[in-house]
């Protein structure tokens, strides 16, 4: 193999500013930047933390598709649990105790970049093809002030899904999923008519991470913003929000939704549409496949989830990008790693095989999802798509303990004044976002 | 007096079945088939009996095996370390006119006040630098800071206890302090050592936050961290109930099983630590 | 009265290597915690230093307070229940017969299982759609509709979570007490019943008084441990509803942890200590009252 040692002025700069802002810099080694392959350079474990739940089983197959690609250099994975990954990556990049490579939230990647904590990637991964076509919501989160930091890992988006059979029931056009909010609201009343255990719609209602992804969306294409960029930044602008909030009140109070889903945290979440008593739910990609499990005779279809005016939508892009930790010692095999998770191969035989979504737009169009036009139906959704950009993310939505939810649980299920609701989340987001 | 005695058996009894209900249910819901254990209601008893849950378990990343023998060599540390540390400095406080005594007492004690949550950033980024994450001797060291001042109470009182008279004969023999400790306080403090040992076993077996911050491989993980991770381990973050309940019940058998075969030293033990 | 039969500096040397161990694995983190609480720091990027800053921040936060009174809230409910609840599990168990002693090594079991496992376990027991306690209660026809527990309401998450704890940890208030309550010398029980005192009576006059010293001591451990609470909020509610079941341990565990406030964390921490350090003064100087 023909090794192209681009200047070593590049390698010894990688190495100065990995080294300048270290703590426990490897001076000793020096990563010389060449031209990536889809295999390992070298040979050796590589170690890859990942954050537990979520996509397991796609990243096992991804995993085991590269190992048995490359015995001599396997990547021996680590699930950390989801909610302590933010403090054990930087607890391990503030003692240099990093893994080679490691699949973060999306959502947590800007804050990372601007700490200059993860190894710029530019030189190496810019110019590739592949790049251009990559999820749009994960390139934007993996750039910081034009430097370029990872590559999705997987990609979740959210959609409308709705049960067929109970559109039959109640004389809705099964082929015809609702266009705004307005018909969200009136289909869901026509279904939860049927009676039974049935209820026309969902809400999650104790699970912040869950309602960014459903109902942030419905605000989103009724022109409204969400979170604080950084600080000084307005959030929750746009008549959307309070438009969005009444319509899930109004929802609550017709009793389309279950008196549960109050309780929902996420733990049943995605189990929720595949018990067939639900009739329209923003959910994501991932729940075709389960669903199908749970109720192998239930038919349902795939639209977007719609905003006030007609045929408005939006989508929110999650998933996970794959990044490089400053003190990483095996930068280009983990580059390797990422241009492989980009090949056409894996794309279809290991991504789409599976039923997830390709992390590449043009890689829609293969014969598994032709077999499977639901996929085809949600990947509409990546052109929708996109994901909230903020150093502060944990903090102002997606936790547990944050305004975002806060905001919600008060207008799902209380009668105070949405004014009042909403400026009081303002506050907290922007005090958050003055502090990060 | 009769009748009385057949209602405090009664209550007795009661008191029992309720103490013990949750935890039959547990490893009966452990021993479930998958189907049922996730099922909504859950049944009272399993309608068929099933290891699946255990496999899962047995199967989960690096194996059951790994995580168990992680979790016991903990857990053996951290008793070796306790006791290594309180039987001389309880003896030291107990029974020597040390300067500063009860100041000396109070700084051993200090954990006892603070959370140790907050404690264990400065100490992860202490004991990276000493080469110490990662590794069962230093989760084990921090399983003994926390357990510390406990065992130190308990048989600080134990040895105060020991009566005047058989140290005074050993000393009267010419045992030096080294061999006082050894003919004379050990045998007599064995409940409140075995009481200290089997909580400092119950904490480390137990611990998770520490766990987790120390070791960041999947190959150096205690079964409190692979529990917490089970807990949304189905796709999308969902609990496998099945697994973890097969996962108390795994963690809760060695206690359980030590408690029951040490029971009659530590309630002396306890006893001898704290009524004092 | 104090001889020197044994020399101090020799008891010294048998107190070092606990010192020792406890100067490097427990103060010098201390001392860095204090350093890092008048610092801004979150790990990623190098600490700036605040001076006062954290502490007077904590003092104007809303969460800060509410996350103080809820946990003061939960030791004022829980350690009653412990103290009260364990003594007459000691009374009616004190006594060595075989279904006495049977109980006691039974209400003592929980007591050995990890506080984590045991909320994972009652976390469990109490889920609304999966939990045992729910199908109990449908069952005999107590509630119409399966209650949700944990998360929504904090009265009820807080009732949960206490239903919970109390299981797990009475038995250890119950067996000291019954060590107390054995330790009372025979003849001073036995003049009593000759005196023609009832089972009232003696308790009130003469086994509570003369075990006064461990209640208090129980009482100590519990608030201490109340006050400290963690793990049972951690896993059962993560602070649901509106952060209204966050306790103050809670609160800086978010900070130390998923928020990256390693600073502000640590200045709660102090406020914590020095809280708990208050409070355990008091109540020692109330022991030594009570006891010349």
């Amino acid at each position: 193999m023909v090794k192209h040692w681009r200047p070593v002025v590049a390698a010894l700069a990688t190495v100065a500013l990995v080294g300048a802002c270290g703590s426990d810099p490897e001076p000793t080694e020096e990563q010389a930047v060449q031209p990536a392959t889809t295999s390992c350079a070298s040979s050796g474990e590589l170690t890859m933390w990942e954050r537990s739940g979520g996509n397991k089983q796609m990243v096992d197959l991804l995993v085991e598709a590269w190992n048995t690609k490359n015995p001599d250099c396997k990547v021996a994975l680590t699930y950390i649990p989801h909610t302590e990954m933010v403090g054990k990556i930087a607890q391990g990049i503030a003692s240099g105790e990093v893994p080679d490579l490691m699949g973060m939230d999306l959502i947590y990647a800007p804050q990372f970049e601007k700490a200059q904590q993860l190894v710029d990637l530019t030189d190496r991964i810019k110019s590739w093809p592949e790049i251009a076509t990559a999820s749009k919501g994960h390139m934007t989160v993996a750039t910081y002030e034009d430097k370029l930091y990872g590559v999705p890992l997987y990609a979740d988006v959210s959609a409308l899904f709705y049960n067929k059979d109970l559109f039959t029931k109640a004389g809705l056009d099964p082929e015809k999923p609702p266009t705004s909010l307005t018909e969200l609201k009136e289909y869901a009343d026509k279904i939860t008519a049927l009676g039974g255990d049935v209820k026309g719609y969902y809400l999650p209602g104790n699970c912040a991470g869950c309602n960014i992804f459903t109902v942030g969306p419905l605000m989103w294409a009724s022109g409204a913003k969400i979170e604080a960029t950084a600080e000084g930044d307005e959030p929750l602008t746009g008549d959307g929000v309070k438009q969005v909030l009444q319509f899930a009140r109004d929802m609550v109070k017709a009793g389309n939704v279950h008196e549960g889903d109050r309780a929902e945290n996420g733990e049943t979440f995605h189990l929720q549409f595949g018990t067939g008593k639900v009739g329209m739910m923003g959910t994501g990609n991932f729940n075709i496949t389960l669903a199908r499990q749970q109720n192998p005779n239930m038919k349902f279809g795939i639209g977007l989830l719609p905003g006030v005016t007609p045929n408005s939508s939006a989508s929110f892009i999650g998933g996970d990008l794959v990044v490089v930790p400053r003190g990483s010692k095996r930068v280009a095999d983990a580059v390797n790693f990422m241009k492989f998770l980009l090949s056409d191969e894996v794309q279809v035989e290991v991504y789409a095989k599976a039923l997830n979504l390709t992390t590449r737009t043009d890689m829609v169009d293969n014969k598994y999802f032709q077999a499977e036009p639901l996929v085809q139906d949600v990947a509409k959704a990546l052109d929708v798509g996109r994901t909230p950009y903020t150093l502060t993310f944990f903090e102002q939505i997606n936790s547990p303990q944050g305004p975002w939810l806060q905001m919600l649980q008060k207008a799902y299920y209380t009668d105070e004044s949405l004014d009042t609701i909403i400026a009081d989340a303002k506050k907290a987001m922007k005090t958050v976002a003055s502090q990060g | 007096m009769r009748r009385r005695g057949y209602l405090v058996g009664a209550v007795c009894l009661a008191l029992c079945a309720v103490m013990l209900m949750p935890l039959l249910a547990s490893v009966l819901a452990s021993l479930k088939p998958t189907a049922e254990a996730a099922a909504s209601p859950p049944t009272y008893l399993p309608g068929a009996l099933s290891l699946d849950s255990y496999q899962r378990l047995w199967e989960y990343q690096q194996g059951l095996p790994v995580y168990l023998f992680n979790s016991l060599g903990t857990a053996m540390l951290t008793i070796l370390f306790t006791l290594l540390l309180t039987v001389p400095a309880a003896y030291g406080l107990a029974r020597f006119p040390v300067p500063g005594k009860e100041l000396l007492f109070v700084v051993l004690l200090l954990a006892l006040i603070v959370p140790y949550q907050a404690l264990l950033t400065p100490m992860f980024l202490m004991f990276a630098k000493l080469g110490l994450t990662n590794s069962l001797i230093g989760l084990a060291v921090v399983h003994t800071a926390i357990q510390l001042p406990f065992s130190l109470y308990v048989l600080r009182n134990s040895f105060a206890a020991v009566p005047r008279e058989l140290e005074e004969a050993a000393i009267m023999d010419g045992a030096s302090s080294v061999q006082s400790l050894r003919r004379v306080f050990l045998p007599a403090t064995v409940p409140a050592t075995v009481t200290v040992a089997l909580f400092a076993f119950i904490m480390s077996w137990n611990e998770f936050l520490g766990a987790l911050v120390m070791m960041s491989k999947s190959s150096k993980f205690t079964l409190p961290v692979v529990l917490a991770a089970a807990r949304t381990e189905t796709s999308l973050g969902g609990t496998d109930w099945g697994m973890l309940q097969a996962g108390i019940t795994i963690s809760i058998i060695p206690c359980v099983g030590v408690y029951l075969l040490l029971q009659r030293y530590y309630v002396s033990g306890l006893m001898s630590g704290a009524v004092k | 009265m104090r001889r020197g039969r044994r020399n101090g500096w020799v008891g010294l040397a048998y107190l070092s290597p606990a010192l020792l161990f406890v100067l490097i694995f427990t103060v010098y983190p201390l001392v860095r915690m204090a350093w890092m609480s008048l610092h801004n720091w979150s790990l990623l990027t190098p600490p700036r230093w605040v001076g006062f800053d954290n502490y007077t921040r904590a003092a104007g936060d809303r969460q800060f307070w509410v996350s103080f009174g809820f946990t003061l809230k939960y030791t004022l409910i829980i350690t009653p229940v412990l103290i009260v609840g364990g003594y007459l599990l000691a009374l009616l168990t004190a006594h060595n017969s075989p279904v006495r002693r049977l109980t006691r090594t039974v209400v003592f079991t929980p007591v050995v299982i990890g506080l984590g496992v045991s909320s994972l376990l009652w976390y469990w027991l109490f889920s609304t759609d999966f939990g045992f306690v729910n199908k109990v209660l449908l069952d005999l026809g107590v509630i119409g509709d399966p209650v949700v527990w944990l998360g929504v309401d904090a009265d009820r998450s807080n009732l949960a979570i206490i239903a919970s704890v109390v299981w797990k940890v009475i038995g250890f208030g119950m067996v000291l007490f019954v060590g107390a309550i054995q330790a009372i010398p025979s003849d001073v029980t036995e003049a009593s019943l000759v005196d023609g005192a009832s089972y009232r009576q003696r308790v009130t006059r003469i086994i509570l008084p003369l075990t006064l010293r461990t209640v208090l001591l129980v009482t100590l451990l519990s608030v201490i441990g109340s006050l400290l609470a963690f793990d049972q909020f951690y896993i059962m509610t993560a602070g649901q509803p509106q952060n209204e079941t966050a306790t103050s341990v809670f609160f800086v565990y978010l900070n130390s942890f998923p928020y990256l406030k390693l600073g502000y964390g640590a200045a709660l921490s102090m406020v914590l200590a020095l809280t708990i350090l208050a409070f355990t003064v008091v109540q020692l100087l109330l022991t030594r009252r009570s006891h010349p």
